[in-house]
């Protein structure tokens, strides 16, 4: 951490702040004074509901440092949006519906824009002004037909875009495809006939040559995707991983798809889909390693019991020793209140949990796989594009906490070559989400690379995209552009 | 899965013509078709046989049109429920994804929609008069 640098931004940031507090009238000021709820603490700004039309194309000011000038492209983000209506909370973040934000940035200039995805759940709650669909952790309205997934699809947990069609992406319904440009929703992607209404996890993994794996989860059955580069549908199958565990993500090498089974099971996905789930460590977290070219040629392998969400990336040795990068928990997260209290501005230390830990899982051609772990807490590992399923060195994830809310504070990077760790700390006053690589021009390795990402400035109230340079985090952010206003906390987002 | 699976067992089941003796006529419209190919497979059915795998009666519709139409007479007057589905390939089948979710269009009486399984009875049923009903339902 640099503490000049970090206390210069700050400063920097605090002075240039007197006019953006001015200029953001639509938000409203809590308790102390900081834009929030009335009542509620500065962080649960990140839990409130965006406006109902999403936001309209506006240019953020540059705050801080010189935007790169190769940085040209859009970074797509989702995120659970409607947490409240009138005096009704939703049951859970995970089931608030998506809102896709899109910031364009060309020749130095950030402009962002953001659109609920139209989905069924989301028009028919509108018009009642109340939660209806059943979900994670929704009950549901017994008024409510689901005939099917994505009759409860929220749409809100990360985006894709494959040959200029932009996808939202859920994990237990179909893929909503949407206008890049304009952010309208078209409607569910239908891979193929006999696949309407598939599952499509929200962590497809693309190759290095733009082809696309996903995964479609149905209690212990797998179905594999693999698209072309051009959208179509090339391949799919079924495989099996024994038991109905809870897969969020998943990992990939050049030559095999590694299924992560955690023993964190659910039988029965009746609504709330988060009650079912039962912690079964006497499993272990076992690994069903398919080989792509042949989906019947599998083998598994073992490692102590562990949970997770999310995964870097795979690469294999020589030798065919596996290795990849994942962050792991002693046990899982969810049901302890988080996801609950939070959009209900409550916190305790105890809502924290257990850390994740950023950790290398080897995996050997034979015997069990072997947990080496970083001790970096953090989450919402990435990687290079480029070295998707390639042996590679660096891992950027956020980090960081702080006792008295949730989020992150920081953002770091391992190199598992030299096993040196670099991080920036943001401090206290802002919520760091999920940060990207971006390829600079020219540059082939992976330290050639941008890292952007949002970052909510709680005591401006006031949303804020980030670059750094990945060859050195430590140094601090190299620009800063500031939205007018705020904009709830996302999960995960695509550069396109 | 289960819940699924039983859904397809209750809109495929067999569609057995089995007449009754009595007077009342009943229409049913089917609108709202999207796909104007294939054939509606349409089952008729009473309280006892509504759950179960056999139809009081069935039609098989050929679809040329966003709409079809089938008249059953002879029927006993009281109450009953339609199940159908859009065999869109003529494959007699109702499709389903590999998970087992149907991938063709299927309907119940009164438009009534299931809510993680088929409509139920009480949503789906409808009276047939002495002197004869008209029904109609919307695909969509």
């Amino acid at each position: 951490m640099d503490l000049s640098r970090r206390h210069f931004i700050e400063a920097g940031l605090g002075a240039g702040m007197v006019g953006t507090l001015g200029a953001c009238a639509t938000n409203t000021h809590g308790a102390d004074g900081i834009a929030g709820a009335p009542g509620q603490p500065a962080w649960h700004l990140g839990y409130q509901n965006a406006p109902s039309n999403g936001f309209e194309p506006e240019a953020m000011k540059l705050v801080f440092g010189k935007p790169p000038a190769d940085l040209r492209g859009s970074l797509y983000r989702n995120g659970p949006a409607q947490f409240q209506y009138g005096d009704q909370y939703a049951s859970h973040w995970f089931d608030g519906d998506g809102l896709i934000h899109r910031i364009a940035i060309e020749d130095g200039q950030a402009v962002h824009k953001a659109r609920f995805v139209e989905t069924r759940k989301r028009r028919e709650e509108q018009a009642a002004g109340a939660f209806l669909a059943p979900g994670f952790g929704t009950l549901g309205d017994e008024s409510y037909y689901v005939e099917s997934s994505d009759d409860v699809n929220a749409a809100n947990t990360s985006v894709m875009v494959v040959d200029g069609e932009l996808l939202a992406l859920w994990e237990a319904g179909s893929a909503f495809a949407m206008d890049a440009e304009s952010l309208e929703t078209k409607g569910p992607k239908v891979w193929r006939d006999d696949l309407k209404a598939m599952p499509f996890l929200a962590h497809p993994k693309v190759e290095p040559d733009g082809r696309v794996w996903n995964l479609a989860v149905g209690g212990s059955r797998v179905g594999i995707y693999l698209i072309g580069k051009s959208g179509e549908l090339e391949d799919f199958g079924m495989v099996d991983m024994g038991r109905a565990a809870y897969i969020h993500d998943w990992t990939m090498s050049e030559r095999h798809l590694i299924i992560l089974v955690q023993p964190w099971i659910n039988e029965n996905l009746r609504p709330p889909v988060v009650a079912g789930f039962e912690w079964q460590p006497q499993h272990g977290l076992q690994m069903l390693i398919v080989d792509k070219d042949d989906f019947t040629n599998q083998r598994w392998a073992q490692a102590p019991a562990r949970a997770f969400f999310h995964t870097g990336s795979a690469w294999e040795e020589n030798d065919g020793t596996i290795k990849f990068d994942v962050v792991l928990y002693k046990e899982p997260v969810l049901g302890v209140g988080g996801g609950a209290a939070e959009i209900r501005g409550e916190w305790t230390a105890a809502n924290a949990g257990v850390d994740g830990v950023l950790t290398q899982v080897v995996i050997p051609t034979n015997g069990d796989a072997r947990l080496i772990e970083t001790g970096i807490v953090g989450e919402f590992p990435q990687v290079d594009p480029r070295y998707r399923g390639k042996q590679r060195q660096l891992t950027a994830l956020v980090s960081g906490s702080t006792p008295n809310r949730p989020g992150a504070t920081g953002l770091s990077t391992h190199n598992w070559m030299t096993g040196e760790s670099r991080q920036f700390e943001f401090g206290a006053n802002r919520m760091v989400e999920e940060f990207l690589f971006v390829p600079k021009a020219g540059g082939s390795s992976e330290t050639d690379n941008w890292l952007i990402g949002p970052v909510l400035n709680l005591k401006a109230g006031v949303t804020e995209i980030c670059v750094f340079d990945a060859a050195n985090v430590s140094d601090g952010p190299v620009c800063i552009w500031q939205a007018d206003y705020s904009w709830p906390l996302g999960f995960h987002g695509t550069w396109a | 899965m289960t819940r699924t699976s039983s859904l397809i067992a209750l809109i495929a089941a067999s569609f057995v013509a089995i007449p009754l003796a009595s007077a009342s006529e009943l229409t049913v419209t089917v609108e709202g078709i999207a796909d104007a190919k294939g054939t509606i497979m349409l089952g008729l059915f009473d309280e006892a046989t509504y759950n179960g795998d056999g139809a009081v009666n069935g039609a098989n519709l050929k679809v040329d049109s966003t709409s079809v139409t089938a008249t059953f007479e002879g029927l006993e007057p009281g109450e009953y429920a339609v199940r159908l589905y859009h065999d869109l390939n003529d494959d007699g089948e109702m499709n389903t994804n590999p998970f087992g979710m149907p991938t063709e269009p299927y309907a119940f009486s009164n438009d009534a929609k299931g809510r993680f399984g088929p409509a139920k009875w009480d949503a789906a049923k409808f009276v047939v008069e002495a002197d004869g009903t008209t029904h109609t339902i919307t695909m969509n």
